[in-house]
């Protein structure tokens, strides 16, 4: 080959071209055969890692996706757990330990086979305390070491030193790395390997040539040749680029760009429902916080929060802020998680009226207008939002609004958004805060450092060294219990009791479910977008192009 | 040979101001981005899979950077062995990070910084041949609107009509550049003699050659110094609005992250070039007016 284009590069340009033309043809008609060209689509920041087990940011999540090969694979429109590598594996009764039974005849992208000692490396170093892997650290759910034991090359047994719930599921995000390979982390399983990266541009993946699936007409997985991950944080260009078509897909897309892309090009925008993301806001309750005791008191109070749950308009909302493309929320758990969703619970009725008589029975009293304590304090608190979100900034201004009308004055405040976290979780110099929640797995062990009185990220009063109300320590039981048993019925009781916990307690005020947005280029074929991430993807290994497009970086803008 | 000595002494006293200046400048980037709200925080703590133990390490990671006398010592210290630390948000080495996306930036504040001044001298040049009280209002209507134009506004614009960023950064500093050009060169063309020479016929172009580029040449290379800032500055919103992936883009990113070590060397980097150029051009103007004399 090298020989070859040495040949090639010593001859003239118009020789090059007379022998490009006949090669270019043949090409070309190989690719109709099934060589389905380049798809391109946008990350919306550097990836920070390729190594999947470090994986932490959504641009790196996107890469190891679409190389990563996982023992099994939750499938994004059925919800439901789908053998990969693994061809079978059963879960103790405890949940503390799982066997695989693997494929064979497998290898990775440089040709390295695959085996059971690839299973056993690969959680070896995922459950390394050094590496602080969000990926591993959902798997560490008592002190101990993780055993593993090598029944045969394609039987393998993992032993975590407690139960883990949901623990098969958990294994949808780990990608299997090669024991042996010189490669590393680049040797892969998945339907793509990434074969070149310029950093603050592009990631370009190839196809995987050793990818072991097949269609159901025999024909190899995937159908494209390769992807083009363009890395774009302006998410204006982002919908520039797709109009133009130099881009195929465009995942969450906003709900004004998905409407004035449907007012010109409907076919073009898929709206799947509620995803299982949600807009909340919550009051400080900590203690220590530089707020007035009075303040304290109001927040601190669950008939005052439930109040101003009832006195926003959610439907108004959804309608308004989000073009009608969001849901009112009901809970912690939005619908579009079909299984653990608690179906009892209903969406709360806007009532400015009950708000202000749930008000009036616990002490506030409406005076010229202005709703006061029983200490004649004046209701009035801030909302502090992250500044340059539109969505959350206008949600501010509807909730300020609605609060109005039983005589609440709510200040909105806009922050960058390191000095919001900074009051969040170090100052805790804030009254109410309105942010989002991004989900991506089902299982309520997602949730896990959110619930648990003690975690950091329990965020209207974190790191309570015993839980400080009756309704936290309940929700730290159930939340316990259901992650230790691997009893499905059992878990769920558990966990819809939490919900119901939270909706009357209110310590997050769940505003709206966001719908998952996204538009799809007419070019690509394949594409059925869902509610879980990656929307737009996440069958790729089935996703073609109809014809072929301009070659790589060829559309990108000029310096 | 005083002429040369003066010219060395000069050069001398400008390495000093330049390594003075850098360094405090690099001292007063660190410590604001140190005592900037949401320095002590990083997004990922917010991840809820994370356990204590990994979000302890995160804070970690930032409490070593606390103490910013300490900071910027170990900096210097290992920058004089060529190590810049590591960017906090991106996770790489700075110097590589500064390695990969220099040619960018330098190539298009280069392009940018031709296209300026060929348009603002030629600009320039007309306004002061030409003498028209007209054209130069048009020309002064022209600049004017782009100098009232935000260089963002110019760079969404460059995104939406899919022209380079090259051509944005020409249009952000061509204004400022033609002010300077047009008055020096109107003043120039004032000059007695070269009133004279212009009325004995003399060709324009020996006349701007020979008489006006020796007078008005080193207060515009004074003003080729300035407008290198201004290109580089202009870069920042250019190379983040139009996604290119240069130093610019990389400033934008750092001061959003918080990321210390990234925004100190940016910061020292973009002073080091700053300085640089109106130093040579300072330098290079005073040797012309020393052969002039």
């Amino acid at each position: 080959m090298k020989d070859l284009l040495g040949r090639l590069a010593g001859m003239t340009i118009i020789g090059k071209k007379l022998i490009a033309v006949p090669i270019v043809c043949l090409g070309l008609l190989a690719s109709s055969a099934w060589a389905q060209g380049e798809l391109r689509f946008c990350l919306r920041s550097e990836p920070k890692t390729f190594d999947p087990l470090k994986v932490e940011d959504d641009a790196s999540v996107t890469i190891r996706y679409l190389t990563g090969g996982v023992l099994m694979r939750m499938n994004r429109r059925t919800q439901v757990l789908e053998p990969e590598l693994a061809e079978s594996w059963k879960v103790s009764k405890d949940g503390k330990q799982i066997t695989f039974k693997l494929r064979s005849g497998i290898s990775f992208s440089d040709g390295t086979p695959f085996s059971a000692e690839d299973v056993a490396y690969t959680v070896k170093q995922l459950m390394d305390p050094a590496l602080h892997s969000p990926t591993g650290d959902a798997f560490r759910s008592g002190p101990g070491n993780v055993e593993t034991k090598i029944i045969s090359p394609v039987q393998i047994s993992i032993t975590f030193p407690a139960a883990v719930a949901g623990l098969d599921r958990q294994f949808d995000q780990v990608a299997i790395l090669s024991a042996h390979s010189p490669k590393k982390e680049m040797a892969v399983l998945g339907p793509f390997m990434v074969a070149d990266y310029q950093p603050g541009a592009t990631v370009l993946l190839k196809r995987n040539p050793n990818y072991w699936k097949t269609d159901a007409q025999g024909r190899k997985l995937p159908y494209l040749d390769s992807i083009e991950l363009d890395i774009q944080p302006n998410r204006d260009v982002e919908m520039l680029r797709f109009k133009r078509g130099e881009i195929d897909l465009v995942n969450s897309l906003d709900s004004e760009y998905f409407d004035k892309l449907a007012a010109t090009s409907p076919q073009l925008v898929h709206d799947a429902g509620p995803s299982l993301d949600s807009e909340q806001m919550w009051f400080n309750e900590v203690a220590k916080a530089p707020l007035p005791e009075y303040k304290k008191n109001w927040f601190r109070s669950a008939a005052f929060r439930r109040a101003i749950s009832e006195a926003i308009n959610r439907d108004d909302l959804s309608r308004v802020v989000f073009r009608g493309h969001a849901q009112a929320a009901v809970g912690p758990v939005s619908p579009a998680n079909k299984f653990w969703f608690n179906a009892r619970l209903k969406a709360e009725v806007y009532s400015p009226d009950a708000a202000l008589k749930a008000l009036q029975a616990d002490g506030f009293h409406l005076q010229d207008g202005i709703l006061k304590d029983k200490d004649g304090n004046a209701v009035v608190f801030s909302i502090i939002t992250n500044s340059g979100n539109k969505y959350r900034e206008r949600m501010a201004t509807m909730i300020q609004e609605d609060l109005q009308k039983i005589g609440i004055r709510v200040n909105v405040v806009t922050l960058d958004f390191p000095s919001l976290i900074e009051r969040m979780t170090q100052t805790f110099d804030y009254e109410a805060i309105l942010l989002g929640l991004t989900n991506i797995g089902l299982d309520p062990n997602e949730q896990m450092n959110v619930w648990l009185s003690s975690s950091e990220n329990h965020q209207w009063n974190p790191q309570e060294k015993s839980p400080e109300t009756a309704w936290e320590a309940e929700i730290d039981r159930l939340m316990k219990a259901q992650a230790s048993t691997a009893d499905a019925k059992k878990r769920k009781e558990d966990f819809d009791r939490v919900q119901e916990i939270a909706v009357e307690q209110q310590p997050f005020i769940y505003l709206v479910n966001r719908n998952a947005l996204s538009a799809v280029a007419s070019s690509v074929q394949g594409a059925s977008p869902v509610i879980l991430a990656p929307q737009t993807y996440w069958n790729v290994e089935t996703l073609s192009l109809k014809y072929s497009k301009p070659l790589t970086g060829q559309l990108r803008q000029n310096p | 040979m005083p002429g040369v000595k003066i010219i060395a002494r000069n050069i001398a006293r400008h390495v000093i101001a330049i390594v003075a200046t850098v360094l405090l400048g690099g001292f007063l980037a660190a410590t604001l981005v140190r005592l900037a709200p949401g320095f002590d925080v990083d997004e990922e703590q917010l991840d809820p899979h994370l356990n204590a133990e990994s979000v302890q390490a995160l804070r970690q990671a930032r409490l070593e950077q606390h103490n910013i006398f300490a900071f910027y010592f170990y900096s210097l210290q290992r920058a004089a062995h060529g190590d810049l630390g590591t960017s906090i948000s991106l996770g790489q080495p700075v110097s590589r990070l500064l390695r990969e996306r220099a040619p960018l930036t330098l190539r298009l504040v280069g392009v940018g910084l031709l296209l300026s001044w060929a348009v603002a001298m030629a600009l320039a040049l007309s306004a002061a041949w030409l003498r028209v009280t007209a054209y130069d209002a048009l020309t002064t209507v022209i600049t004017g609107t782009f100098l009232c134009i935000p260089a963002a506004v110019l760079a969404l614009l460059s995104v939406l009509w899919n022209v380079p960023g090259a051509l944005a950064i020409a249009l952000i500093v061509f204004p400022r550049v033609y002010r300077y050009a047009r008055n020096l060169l109107a003043k120039a063309y004032s000059l007695p003699h070269i009133v004279t020479a212009r009325a004995k016929g003399l060709s324009e172009l020996r006349i701007l050659f020979w008489h006006v580029v020796p007078v008005a040449g080193p207060q515009l290379l004074a003003v080729a110094g300035v407008s290198v800032s201004i290109a580089v500055g202009a870069a920042i919103p250019v190379e983040a609005l139009c996604g290119l992936a240069g130093v610019g883009q990389l400033a934008w990113q750092a001061a959003l992250a918080r990321d210390l070590p990234l925004l100190t060397n940016l910061t020292i980097l973009v002073t080091l070039v700053t300085l640089l150029a109106n130093s040579g051009a300072d330098v290079i103007g005073q040797m012309l007016r020393g052969q002039e004399a």
